[in-house]
């Protein structure tokens, strides 16, 4: 068993579909830092995807520094950091504003997507 | 090192064309998707590379050795999974295990027993007597007992219910992960079955391969496009890119775009000023169609 899941979409980058999971379940404390992360071989296996995938997942996963590799004992989960300023950036630039170029599209007000946003926001606390 | 390689493979049977002058490198250590619609090739050029037809024309290379001399010592390192095999229909599983045991150096007994386990597999009846799925497992689990470096399985999901191509794609992913290299090369006339585990896909029609890229930059380069405004036109000149052009209404316009990038992005919304334009990725099957009809189209143009 892993301690995470995907629902897998079509359409999407198997790749892609899988990081973001686990930062999802590391931003819902379903994966705690210091725990252990799963082998690539255990991966490939119980997600049933290309084991070039799965190794494409942790390396990505520690480069990023969600991931940390210690010889000898296998993978771990990172302690959350503050993020470089250069992350924080980019959040705020690209994703923010595809959400608000999407609102917008679909005809939501200012107030509807700040609401959306402070719920989630409580959800993945709550969970925690 | 390449796992396989075509050089202007040609085969025909008669005067049909099955396979024409084919081009192709398959780096080791890839999961190669060979898709296409029924009738494209695929099963005649599996069959070119492991020497079982021979070609009329071009060579192919395998492992790095050339398909027409192959010999035992490179065909223990090759596995052949193909729908409808023959297999000894009166041995038993377990029979046949033994039977193809003492062939193979690199026979792994671990393995075999457990992935005799998790196929549910009976030892004790003769194959003539199992069921489709359950003697497509029976095929895999002789040629995944000793880890081949290449597996090549022609249509091995036809007609297996979803319960046994799940336990058939674990068995698969068994093979890779220790030291050595291993090789895929899986032919499909329906991509949902692949679409986790393929690193490239491969497109043949009429045999041709038409397309030959990995499965991220295809996802990455196709998009449906919609266009809605008010008394909208497609330009007269028709950009790169565009294909499958509709217009169900003055108001709006539907393409499949098979170039899309940032750039492709911009030069819609300059395009259409004013107007919205929506744009959504494809899974790999909706692009396969794509692909289909183009060649479909342009073949019917060519006869004509």
């Amino acid at each position: 068993m892993l301690p995470f899941t995907v629902n897998f979409r079509p359409g999407e980058p198997v790749y892609e579909q899988v990081t973001y999971a686990v930062k999802k379940a590391i931003a819902t404390g379903q994966l705690a830092a210091g725990s252990r992360f799963p082998a690539v071989r255990t991966l490939s296996q119980e997600l049933r995807i290309n084991p070039n995938t799965a190794h494409k997942v942790v390396t990505s996963l520690t480069a990023e520094g969600v991931l940390l590799v210690h010889p000898g004992i296998g993978t771990v989960v990172a302690p959350p950091t503050a993020g470089s300023a250069a992350d924080r950036a980019a959040l705020l630039n690209d994703e923010l504003e595809r959400l608000v170029v999407e609102a917008r599209r679909l005809g939501l007000d200012e107030d509807k997507v700040l609401a959306a946003v402070r719920g989630h926001w409580r959800k993945l606390k709550g969970i925690q | 090192m390449n796992a396989i390689e075509c050089d202007n493979l040609s085969r025909s049977f008669g005067r049909v064309p099955a396979v024409r002058e084919l081009t192709l490198a398959i780096p080791e250590g890839r999961f190669f998707a060979l898709l296409g619609p029924n009738g494209a090739g695929k099963t005649t050029l599996l069959k070119l590379l492991l020497n079982l037809l021979r070609p009329t024309g071009g060579t192919s290379r395998i492992l790095g050795h050339e398909s027409s001399r192959l010999t035992a010592s490179e065909f223990r390192r090759i596995g052949y999974v193909a729908d409808g095999q023959d297999l000894p229909e009166w041995m038993t599983v377990a029979q046949l295990m033994e039977f193809c045991r003492p062939l193979y150096p690199t026979w792994d007994g671990a393995l075999a027993t457990r992935l005799q386990a998790m196929f549910d597999l009976p030892g004790d009846r003769p194959i003539k007597k199992l069921s489709r799925g359950m003697r497509m497992k029976a095929a895999l689990l002789s040629s995944l007992s000793y880890r081949p470096d290449l597996m090549v399985l022609d249509e091995p999901f036809g007609g297996l219910d979803p319960l046994v191509r799940d336990e058939f794609i674990q068995g698969l992913l068994e093979l890779p992960g220790d030291d050595r290299p291993r090789t895929f090369i899986v032919s499909s006339h329906d991509i949902d079955e692949v679409e986790r585990l393929a690193d490239d896909v491969g497109f043949l029609a009429g045999g041709r391969l038409l397309v030959h890229e990995s499965a991220d930059s295809l996802r990455g380069r196709f998009r449906t496009v919609e266009v809605v405004g008010s008394a909208i036109a497609p330009p007269a000149g028709r950009p790169a890119g565009w294909l499958e052009v509709k217009q169900p209404s003055g108001n709006v316009i539907q393409l499949v775009h098979g170039a899309f990038s940032p750039a492709a992005q911009s030069e819609l919304t300059a395009l259409f000023p004013g107007s919205t334009v929506s744009v959504h990725a494809m899974t790999l099957s909706e692009i396969f169609l794509v692909l289909a009809r183009g060649h479909r189209d342009s073949a019917g143009k060519e006869a004509a």
